[in-house]
């Protein structure tokens, strides 16, 4: 049999298919719906556990992974308005002691401070930070400089701002040299930094002003002792560093034994442990209600199948006497299915590229989308297809001409 | 091109047997236009299966094309229905989302031998039967006597050996039907085998040989 020949084949075959999917098409309408939106769903976890930890990835390489933060305040505290400032600047100087560390930041932020350039106003926290507060970020500048060494050490009124404090204040206006008033502070700004973003499910890392720390404990708020946070680096074990952290600050703080600390400590590694418990939840969650969509449209897909191998017994016992053998109808009939439940599958990778916005807005979860997406999404339409489609296909090549044709 | 040696068939209801062919010798050759008369019940459908491949004789042998069909499985059948039967049933069994030429092009689909320009083909078919304004038509815009000639074009999309027909003026009127059963002589006359199976002794003198069954023998059988 010529080549011409299988393509005309092929060809009547798959016209045949068009016309018999349209013309049962409530039937195709519903299992495409189905398969759809479980689809759907299956790529919506995907792409956001993909783009969660992409973006905890970043997180960790920003902070570097030999860095520890200490914060104010215990564990039960869980917000950070409701903390109290626990750590000093005795502590720092104690912690900067311990074999190992090489960096010591000290932070006090003070939050909700007004601030005004001409006629515009803004409200944000200012965090009060040592030199190194730059570099150990890796944060760096759109324009203008860091605060000068004279200015930390002589409590100067300086400050660099972060892009969305320069927007809402400068409207895109040159920053750089122009005098601020914070609180009741005028002060000059010498650098924009660089946008950022936010973080995950958390504030805006670019709303924020920074300047010395000298300045904003002696001028901004008169406090000599309390830091909010100090951020340490490390050569050696992160964890076991830690522990030496825990001790030193215990002992430093009257702690006694039993008692829980009056401090927190967090590592990148503790990041990247809370983004795998969200992403795990987030699969359980979605997970489970993408599974049960599609095995729901895979039942309402083989029940309308099954129904309808009754309304076609004649088409096929027709089929049988004309030469189709049983094995030609059952892979008919599973590609009838398969056809459905692909286009369903290729309908909700579409759907979701064109919500990828909107979701990424509803969750501020960045999404990744790859080619592993696409994969995973058609080898489960494949298989709904093929599951569902089986016994009803089964059913229908068991169909004798003879008792199809009596009628 | 087909002989039958003592046919039999039964169906088993429960432990009794019931006989439907009770021993049917026959052989029909090609070019010949029989026309297989019974009443219901006779067992003349169930003949017409077998002959059609569609059911398995309980005794006898068969022989098809001088190939004992004995045997064959469900693809071998299938092939050998395909390649050398056309069928016409009485409710003409078109499908329902095709239009007409799709309708003649299904055997098409199932065959292994080469048909050049199929569609071409099946159009020549629907224009030498009247049909040529309706071959875009879905069968629910074709009237009966429209439909059976689809369906009569579909049995010959493949250039079978034996066109076998069941009953197939049964759901039309009689001046419809005669112009059936007269397309089935022009079919014969270009040398194509017809047997058509049927109750109407109306229709006995469209044939050159008449077989009459009878409580599943042979009771008559008569060349003109």
């Amino acid at each position: 049999m010529g080549l011409s020949q299988k393509i005309s084949q092929l060809r009547e075959f798959l016209e045949e298919t068009l016309k018999i999917l349209y013309y049962y098409r409530s039937r195709v309408v519903f299992s495409f719906s189905g398969v759809a939106l479980g689809i759907l769903s299956i790529c919506v976890i995907v792409t956001t556990i993909d783009g969660a930890n992409k973006k905890a990835y970043e997180i960790f390489e920003a902070l570097g992974p030999d860095s520890i933060m200490i914060f104010s305040g215990s564990e039960r505290q869980r917000t950070a308005r409701e903390r109290v400032n626990t750590l000093t600047v005795s502590d720092a100087d104690l912690l900067q002691r311990i074999g190992g560390i090489y960096d010591v930041l000290k932070v006090f932020q003070v939050r909700g401070v007004n601030m005004k350039y001409r006629d515009r106003k803004w409200q944000t926290q200012v965090v009060g930070g040592t030199e190194n507060y730059f570099t150990s970020f890796k944060w760096a500048l759109q324009s203008g400089s860091y605060f000068s060494r004279e200015a930390y050490d002589n409590a100067e009124a300086e400050c660099v701002i972060g892009a969305k404090v320069s927007e809402e204040l400068f409207k895109g206006e040159n920053a750089i040299g122009k005098v601020i008033q914070i609180g009741q502070l005028p002060t000059k700004v010498a650098g924009v930094l660089e946008e950022r973003g936010g973080s995950v499910g958390g504030p805006n890392m670019d709303d924020r002003v920074i300047m010395p720390l000298t300045t904003v404990m002696s001028r901004l708020s008169n406090e000599k002792r309390f830091l909010s946070m100090i951020r340490l680096k490390t050569n050696r074990d992160v964890d076991a560093t830690i522990e030496d952290v825990k001790m030193v600050l215990r002992n430093n703080h009257g702690i006694p034994e039993g008692s829980e600390d009056n401090f927190m400590t967090r590592s990148s590694k503790d990041i990247l442990q809370f983004v795998s418990v969200i992403s795990g939840s987030l699969f359980l969650f979605l997970g489970t209600a993408s599974i049960v969509a599609l095995v729901v449209s895979g039942f309402v897909l083989a029940n309308l199948f099954y129904l309808t191998i009754q309304e076609r017994k004649k088409d096929i016992g027709i089929r049988r006497a004309y030469g189709a053998t049983r094995k030609g109808i059952l892979l008919s009939f599973l590609f009838e299915s398969v056809f459905i439940t692909i286009l369903g599958g290729i309908a909700g990778v579409l759907l979701s590229i064109a919500l990828e916005g909107t979701f990424e807005k509803l969750f501020d979860i960045p999404m990744e989308f790859s080619f592993k997406v696409v994969i995973f999404a058609l080898v489960f339409s494949f298989l709904t297809g093929v599951l569902s489609g089986l016994k009803p296909a089964l059913k229908a090549s068991r169909i004798e001409p003879i008792e199809a044709i009596r009628g | 091109m087909i002989t039958l040696k003592n046919i039999r068939k039964s169906y088993f209801v429960g432990e009794r047997e019931l006989p439907i062919l009770k021993g049917i010798d026959l052989e029909i050759k090609h070019g010949e236009f029989v026309i297989l008369m019974g009443v219901s019940g006779s067992g003349k459908t169930t003949l017409m299966n077998i002959i059609g491949l569609l059911d398995k004789q309980t005794e006898g042998q068969f022989y098809f094309m001088d190939t004992s069909v004995e045997g064959l499985d469900d693809e071998a059948l299938a092939g050998f229905r395909n390649r050398h039967i056309g069928f016409v049933f009485q409710q003409f069994f078109l499908l329902p989302y095709l239009n007409a030429i799709e309708n003649v092009l299904i055997p098409m689909v199932y065959s292994e031998k080469e048909i050049k320009h199929p569609r071409d083909k099946a159009r020549h078919l629907l224009d030498r039967f009247g049909l040529l304004e309706r071959i875009y038509n879905r069968p629910s815009q074709l009237s009966g006597g429209e439909q059976q000639r689809v369906a009569i074009a579909r049995a010959l999309i493949n250039d079978p050996d034996l066109i076998l027909a069941d009953e197939p003026t049964g759901a039309l009127d009689s001046k419809t039907g005669n112009e059936i059963m007269e397309l089935f002589r022009m079919l014969n006359e270009d040398g194509k085998t017809v047997m058509v199976v049927t109750h109407d002794p109306k229709l006995a003198s469209y044939g050159r040989r008449l077989i009459r069954i009878e409580d599943g023998t042979i009771s008559e059988d008569i060349t003109t």
